[in-house]
């Protein structure tokens, strides 16, 4: 049996090759598909966006725009996504690059000065990662009550940092353990203070762990709904996620521009992912493994 | 861990002379200062917190909490219908994502190592709705669903199957379902991710040579590839199982718990035990008794990343 198999495999190249060419178009095909199946809720959601409300009205969803309708952005951007983009956009951009330093500087310190108990304090970051959100809503409630910090943006700026840590830290920690040692003893004999060694050699030699990384923060921030929700009280104060949520009980029938809204949610994602997609799939892999 | 790091006595001795600001015991301690400060306040204090207050009954506004020990848990158990409900359609909702999105994500992976044309191209279209928040997954899919105008009813109409239509949503027999397929178009992406990374370290000489036993795709794939991929599939299991206890999000957004309370699960329950009924300790039981399931997955998976770094 190995025999005749043996021969197979070492002639056949010639042979195969049409057969593989009526498979190959026949998997492409199922994959072409899969693919438009896979991605078919957001092709009705585009078309929604770009529909008139009288040709939504006569057409349904399912159906091509008869006439694009760019105005259904403009409208839903004056009720209310404007602030709510204002909003998410400076959370994250502030959050995020602020987030991912502190991390830095604890990866650092666990990866490569190695205090003692570093691992008991490592351990517990690492179980933030799986831990319930709602095991501290109450706790903070009460908190933010306290320091009136509820309702406010500065505070769930300082919520998303601590609920941030653990990931970064996690992410770091492992890219800083992979840089040898060797260069870091040769900064101690040159004089270098711990500061110096994490800025002017860790850091820069890091820097496609925290590009993946600042990534990979910045859509976990964009995205986050259940801090926002219990969190933040009024219109004023929303973040698209929660916006765009309670957009649709505030216009449950308009629905061209809960398409639209949900759209412009979605869309800074959509560009950042094709933009940095590698950086992305290696970031998440490694994040986790 | 090769540890004739910094370490080493002479280059300590050294900086310290050279130095000698920052004690030497006391740097380390400086550099994770901020993160242990903010993770204390929002997740280690708060944690720890609630467990206590889950011994209390309160109503979260009065100053008055009257201990009742572990009496919440035991009205939990023996008196809250809805705790039930919630509880067996978590446990019903991780098995499912145990099996579903995983496996759809083994199969993407499997089909998508491939190297051919456009194989790129489709690796980001499956894994795109990955990267949108639950939020709008449950938004998106509301649409989907939606009984007159979605997608799929009228779907199911124009191939001559208006007998199937459903009002997906509000029917208490199927809603849980139709939130899982939702949910699962979002889930099925990081196990992909992950196989793909995991069969990146499967050799190629071993499909090779199961080729050239005479294997076919599935043996090779059970005998083969499959156990090579222990490890990965180890790591998809317990990041599942721990993300499917927490889901919250699409469920608040798709039905509300409802439709009487029957698509309720721990996470959301303890949001409406705590925040609409005002049962403060009644929610914290539901979210202690959360986090002891989440930890029969996390406790081992913590260890594995803690060692294995």
């Amino acid at each position: 049996m190995s025999a005749v198999l043996t021969s197979t495999a070492s002639v056949p190249i010639a042979t195969r090759l049409p057969r593989l060419r009526i498979g190959g178009a026949l998997f492409y095909l199922v994959l072409s598909v899969a693919a438009l199946v896979w991605f078919s809720p957001l092709f009705v959601l585009v078309f929604t966006a770009l529909k008139s409300a009288q040709d939504f009205g006569q057409n349904g969803a399912f159906s091509l725009p008869t006439a694009i309708e760019w105005g259904n952005f403009a409208k839903a951007w004056k009720i209310g996504i404007e602030t709510y983009f204002i909003n998410s956009t400076l959370l994250t951009l502030l959050k995020v690059p602020t987030g991912v330093f502190i991390c830095s500087l604890a990866a650092f310190a666990l990866a490569k000065m190695r205090p003692r108990g570093g691992e008991t304090v490592f351990t517990i970051f690492v179980l933030g990662l799986v831990v319930p959100i709602q095991m501290t809503l109450v706790p903070l409630t009460i908190l933010y009550q306290e320091l009136d910090l509820i309702d406010s943006l500065p505070g769930l700026f300082f919520l998303y940092l601590g609920f941030g840590l653990p990931l970064g830290i996690l992410v770091l920690r492992g890219f800083f353990r992979s840089i040898p040692n060797e260069l870091i003893e040769a900064a101690v004999i040159d004089g270098a203070s711990w500061w110096d060694i994490y800025w002017r050699i860790m850091m820069p030699l890091a820097r496609p762990a925290v590009v993946s990384l600042l990534i990979l923060d910045g859509i976990s921030t964009w995205n986050e709904f259940i801090l926002a929700q219990i969190f933040i009280r009024t219109q004023q104060n929303r973040t698209l996620p929660l916006g765009v949520v309670q957009f649709s009980t505030e216009y449950s029938t308009a629905y061209e521009l809960l398409a639209a809204g949900q759209l412009i949610t979605i869309l800074p994602l959509a560009v950042l992912y094709l933009l940095f997609q590698r950086h992305f799939v290696h970031g998440m892999a490694g994040a986790v493994k | 861990m090769t540890t004739a790091d910094i370490g080493t006595p002479a280059a300590r001795a050294f900086r310290r002379e050279r130095r000698g600001v920052v004690p030497e015991w006391l740097a380390p301690w400086l550099f994770l200062a901020p993160a242990m400060f903010i993770f204390g306040v929002v997740l280690v204090y708060p944690m720890l917190y609630s467990i206590w207050l889950s011994l209390f009954q309160w109503d979260g506004v009065s100053p008055v909490k009257t201990w009742v020990g572990i009496g919440n848990y035991v009205e939990l158990f023996t008196a809250n219908r809805v705790f039930w409900i919630a509880l067996k359609n978590s446990i019903f909702w991780s098995s499912l994502s145990l099996i579903v999105p995983t496996s759809i994500g083994l199969a993407l992976a499997l089909v998508l190592n491939r190297a051919f044309r456009g194989s790129a191209f489709f690796r980001s279209v499956f894994y795109f709705p990955a990267i949108l928040s639950m939020s709008i997954v449950g938004l998106i899919w509301g649409w989907v669903y939606h009984p007159n105008l979605g997608l799929l009813n009228q779907m199911l109409a124009s191939v001559g199957l208006s007998a199937w239509e459903q009002s997906w949503l509000s029917d208490p027999k199927i809603s849980l379902i139709a939130v899982f397929v939702a949910g699962t178009w979002h889930n099925a992406g990081l196990p992909m991710l992950l196989f793909l990374a995991g069969l990146q370290t499967v050799p190629k000489e071993a499909l090779e040579a199961a080729r050239i036993d005479g294997a076919n795709a599935l043996q090779s794939f059970w005998y083969v590839t499959f156990p090579l991929l222990r490890e990965t599939t180890m790591i998809v299991v317990a990041i599942t199982a721990i993300n499917s206890l927490k889901v919250y999000d699409i469920i608040y957004v798709m039905t509300y718990g409802g439709p009487a309370n029957r698509t309720q699960v721990l996470g959301t329950w303890m949001y409406f035990l705590t925040y609409n009924h005002n049962e403060v300790g009644l929610g914290t039981a539901i979210a202690v008794i959360l986090f002891m399931l989440t930890l029969i997955f996390a406790v081992p998976y913590t260890r594995y990343m803690v060692r294995s770094r």
